[in-house]
């Protein structure tokens, strides 16, 4: 009996949860992906270059159902999801309603399917978000436990959209998340890795892109891998400008605008598909591909980059549901393979594979745009299976994520948020917060510290020639207490002075902090202790230094001045 | 459930009950997501056989751009297909779009390195764009790789390929050799004797190629292109006769002919000016030298015509001073005078043919008697 109270213990109760999450994410994104496929195949025709007409009506007229199913029926499946996610994690205590999820369903499908620039991935981590959190509601998780369980669907969610667990997993602790919790890891790849399983089960285990083979000839090639990283930096700061500066205009239109924008983002696109490049249509996932294999002249893939740029610019302004993600890794691929095969064009002697080019493009932009650096290299990684990529693909990624922090100091989704209405934690802005230590307050060690085998007498003695209020006194066999100099001549008087001060004065141990520990920690033991010892990590009866209330705020104070 | 939402709640509170449920609810939605997932499967397959159909007939009706847009539609509703993969290579290289189709090619290669079609497209490919080292490695891929059908048929054809891209680049040596490994595994009475004869007169093996042409003869002996390899090979190993007789035969055959009558004439002009002939009276064998230098004074002349009389000018005084001392007695009296003669009209031979070109035919058939005299 009590075997099975162990097994069913709140926090592996909760990881066996996190397992049933993946089971139905992975199940419902296979269904996404489905209905992605029969919305193209019904819209836009079953061949790969569907005629002018359905080009141009197919996007448009869609576009208009769209706006009336967001506008009328599902006005939170607007936009990415990444966003909406993170706000159910910080903002409503994990509730993402379950209509969400429906509608996320229905309008990206149909918004993908019809050529709009935009992807299935950010949509289906937000249905992982919102199944996760209808079935916490279902379960009566606590509130703590509820708050953890949107990202938990969001990893499941985008890990079986993408078939890359351990990309997801970290896109969720960069973004969703923002922080790095160790309490939530466990659960959040157990729910990626499940459903990871279950749509390899259905749509096979293929990764997204046939990856030709991937090779640095010469260490000399990384420069022109900085090349890339540098104009996907710049690139990435054009694309998160435009998206800045034109989504708030899109949305203070009038109102019945609103059922408009959409169409008309999905009539220009579809002009620019009848114009000659329907590739950036849809997701892209297939043109990516054969990007990848040389099937376009590097001046081809620039003017793709650049189309999509404006297409994905379109669509995401315009308030169509649908993710970004495919977006960016397909201009970063178009770029990438570009900037390769303009670079070859100018240096011959180069080593030139257009499949490389476009891989480490794709990490530069999602380094440079979406600002998640760990998750563009490991996305690079899983994607290509070849590890001989890291090099270019951290050097690449490393300047494009520079440059683009340096010209546009808030991330993009940061700017999202922000722009309605909600200020998010950000693991960037964790990255960038001067955080204020112990070390940064403490005093120097006392004179004067007493034994706890001394006498009162002697300690009153050593007390009487120093400045100090408060007396540290190191306890037999190891830890620290303090005594008031007032306490200690209170002793005296009262005829203890032969008594040693562990028999008249025996408090309660203080607990030690450590140099590198956070500022505020020390604020929790003030109102008992007035003086903190500050020990050694190394050797816990070395005093490093003391700590007293007072250091604290002063340092704060200072800190609010600098 | 008929406790309403407080009792529905409080019996899924109970952990062990709740896993089951949320079993039983997963076992569901995968049997209802298999079902979906079926008709999915099964739509899609059906699509990409159709544009696959339809791309099949256009490349062999060699539409190759719709061949292309139907391989490329296929594809996106089978994407790992090989076969479709291939046949868009395939189109791909119709449109000469040869960098795409090798893309396609490659990964094909590494997914089945020994596919003989993929091997054989990739060693062109690669003899196209003057990728010697490749396009033979390809080839020879090819020719032991798997087929699909007859596969020794198909194996051979590859065979012939690389021996023809081999004397393309005259690299005679190894089209040589690669033809002995053919020769020595076709059979006799193979119907591909006569084309390995050609090849081997190609490579400038006339020997071989001279035995290739026989054997297909025994097989059938009225065939005119064999008779005509076989004469072409006789005169290039010298036997003038045997040659004069093949052509003759194969000019019976295909009085058309423009080859064998040109080789023909060839031959009858060696014969005709050939002192050197065994069993050659020895009032023929004077005619035969005189003749000669006659036709070496002619071809000083036209030579001289054309601008380049200072260049031979001491040939010309060469010339004119033995043709005063010879006579057919004089040539019959004087052994020496008749090497004298002859050795005269071999070095005009070959100087005008520097200075001056190819001549005629009885220029051509003499060179080729002095090359063999000088041989022997």
């Amino acid at each position: 009996m009590s075997a099975l109270r162990s097994m069913f213990r709140e926090d592996r109760y909760f990881l066996m949860i996190s397992v049933f999450i993946g089971i139905f994410s992975g199940l419902f994104v296979v269904c996404f992906r489905y209905a992605i496929d029969w919305s193209r195949i019904y819209l836009l025709g079953t061949g790969a270059m569907p005629s002018r007409t359905r080009l141009l009506l197919a996007p448009a007229l869609t576009g208009l159902v769209i706006s009336v199913l967001v506008i009328h029926l599902f006005p939170r499946a607007k936009g990415s999801g990444v966003n909406q996610t993170k706000a159910a994690l910080y903002i409503f205590n994990g509730y993402i309603p379950l209509r969400t999820a429906l509608g996320k369903f229905i309008t990206s499908a149909l918004a993908i399917g019809s050529g709009q620039s935009l992807g299935p991935e950010d949509p289906s981590l937000q249905i992982g978000a919102s199944l996760a959190s209808a079935i916490g509601r279902r379960l009566n998780l606590s509130r703590d436990r509820m708050r953890l369980i949107a990202p938990v669907g969001a990893a499941a969610g985008l890990a079986a959209a993408f078939n890359a667990p351990i990309s997801a997993v970290l896109f969720v602790i960069e973004e969703v998340i923002g922080r790095w919790t160790a309490g939530i890891l466990g659960s959040v790849v157990l729910s990626a890795v499940s459903s990871v399983v279950v749509t390899r089960w259905f749509l096979g285990s293929e990764s997204l892109f046939r990856i030709p083979v991937v090779e640095l000839q010469r260490p000399s090639e990384l420069i022109a891998y900085a090349v890339l990283g540098i104009i996907g930096g710049l690139a990435s700061v054009a694309f998160a400008s435009g998206i800045e500066h034109l989504r708030p205009r899109c949305a203070k239109m009038l109102p019945w605008t609103h059922y408009l924008q959409p169409a008309i983002a999905g009539l220009l696109i579809g002009a620019i598909g009848a114009m000659g490049a329907p590739q950036v249509m849809g997701a892209g996932y297939n043109y990516m591909d054969e990007a990848m294999h040389g099937r376009f002249t590097w001046q081809f893939l620039a003017i793709l980059a650049l189309l999509k740029i404006v297409a994905t610019l379109l669509s995401f302004v315009s308030g169509t549901p649908g993710g970004m993600f495919a977006p960016t890794l397909f201009i970063g691929a178009m770029l990438g393979a570009a900037v390769g095969g303009a670079e070859h064009a100018l240096l011959p002697h180069l080593g030139w594979s257009p499949g490389t080019y476009a891989l480490v493009g794709m990490g530069v932009l999602f380094a440079g745009f979406l600002r998640v650096p760990m998750t563009s290299v490991f996305m690079v990684l899983e994607v290509s299976g070849n590890y001989s990529i890291i090099l270019p693909v951290i050097v690449a990624n490393t300047f494009a994520y520079l440059i683009s922090r340096t010209l546009m100091p808030t991330a993009i989704f940061d700017v999202l948020s922000r722009q309605d209405g909600m200020e998010l934690p950000s693991m960037e802005e964790q990255r960038e917060e001067n955080i204020l230590r112990i070390e940064d307050a403490m005093q120097e060690p006392p004179k004067n510290i007493l034994d706890a085998g001394d006498t009162v007498e002697k300690a009153l003695r050593a007390a009487e020639g120093s400045q100090d209020e408060v007396l540290l006194v190191r306890l037999r066999p190891s830890g620290w207490s303090c005594i008031g100099l007032s306490a200690l001549r209170a002793l005296g008087q009262a005829g203890k002075g032969e008594q040693t001060l562990d028999s008249v004065a025996a408090g309660e141990a203080i607990p030690l902090l450590h140099p590198d520990l956070p500022l505020d920690m020390a604020l929790r033991y003030f109102d008992r202790w007035p003086l903190i010892p500050v020990v050694s990590r190394a050797n816990l009866r070395e005093l490093d230094g003391v700590i007293a209330e007072r250091d604290v705020l002063e340092r704060y104070r200072d800190f609010a001045g600098e | 459930m008929a406790a309403g939402p407080l009792g529905f709640n409080s019996y899924l509170g109970r952990k062990p009950v709740v896993l089951t449920f949320l079993t039983a609810l997963a076992t569901v939605l995968f049997l209802i997501v298999s079902g979906i997932s079926h008709i999915y499967t099964a739509q899609q397959q059906s699509l990409a056989a159709r544009w696959s159909g339809r791309g099949a007939s256009d490349l062999k009706a060699q539409h190759f751009i719709d061949a292309v847009a139907d391989f490329r539609t296929a594809l996106l509703y089978n994407r790992d297909n090989y076969s479709y993969q291939l046949s868009l290579a395939q189109a791909l290289l119709g449109l000469r779009r040869t960098d795409e189709a090798y893309a396609y090619l490659i990964n094909l290669w590494d997914r089945q390195p020994e596919n003989g079609v993929v091997n054989l497209e990739l060693a062109r490919i690669a003899a196209g764009k003057g990728d010697t080292w490749r396009a033979l490695r390809f080839y020879h891929n090819a020719i032991y790789a798997t087929w699909p059908g007859d596969e020794e048929a198909e194996s051979r054809n590859a065979h012939f390929e690389l021996i023809e891209y081999l004397l393309g680049i005259h690299a005679d040596t190894q089209a040589q050799a690669e033809l002995i490994a053919i020769d020595a595994n076709l059979s006799e009475a193979s119907p591909l004797q006569e084309q390995l004869g050609k090849l081997f007169l190609k490579a400038q093996d006339n020997q071989h190629a001279f035995a290739a042409f026989h054997r297909a003869l025994r097989e059938k002996r009225h065939d005119g292109p064999a008779l005509a390899g076989a004469g072409m090979a006789a005169y290039g190993l010298g036997h003038y006769l045997a040659a004069r007789r093949y052509l003759d035969e194969a000019l019976q055959i295909s009085p058309d002919d423009q080859q064998s009558a040109e080789w023909l004439r060839r031959t009858e002009s060696v014969l005709t000016l050939d002192p050197y002939q065994p069993q050659v009276r020895a009032a023929e064998r004077d005619r035969m030298a005189i003749q000669g230098f006659t036709v070496a004074g002619s071809r000083l002349k036209s030579c001289a015509a054309t601008g380049e009389a200072a260049a031979i000018e001491g040939l010309r005084k060469n010339w004119a001073d033995l043709k005063s001392q010879i006579s057919p007695g004089a040539l019959r009296r004087d052994p020496d005078l008749f090497n004298q003669t002859m050795n005269l009209t071999f070095s005009i031979e070959r100087q005008t043919s520097r200075i001056c070109g190819p001549g005629s035919d009885d220029d051509q058939a003499l060179l080729l008697i002095a090359g063999q005299h000088e041989e022997n």
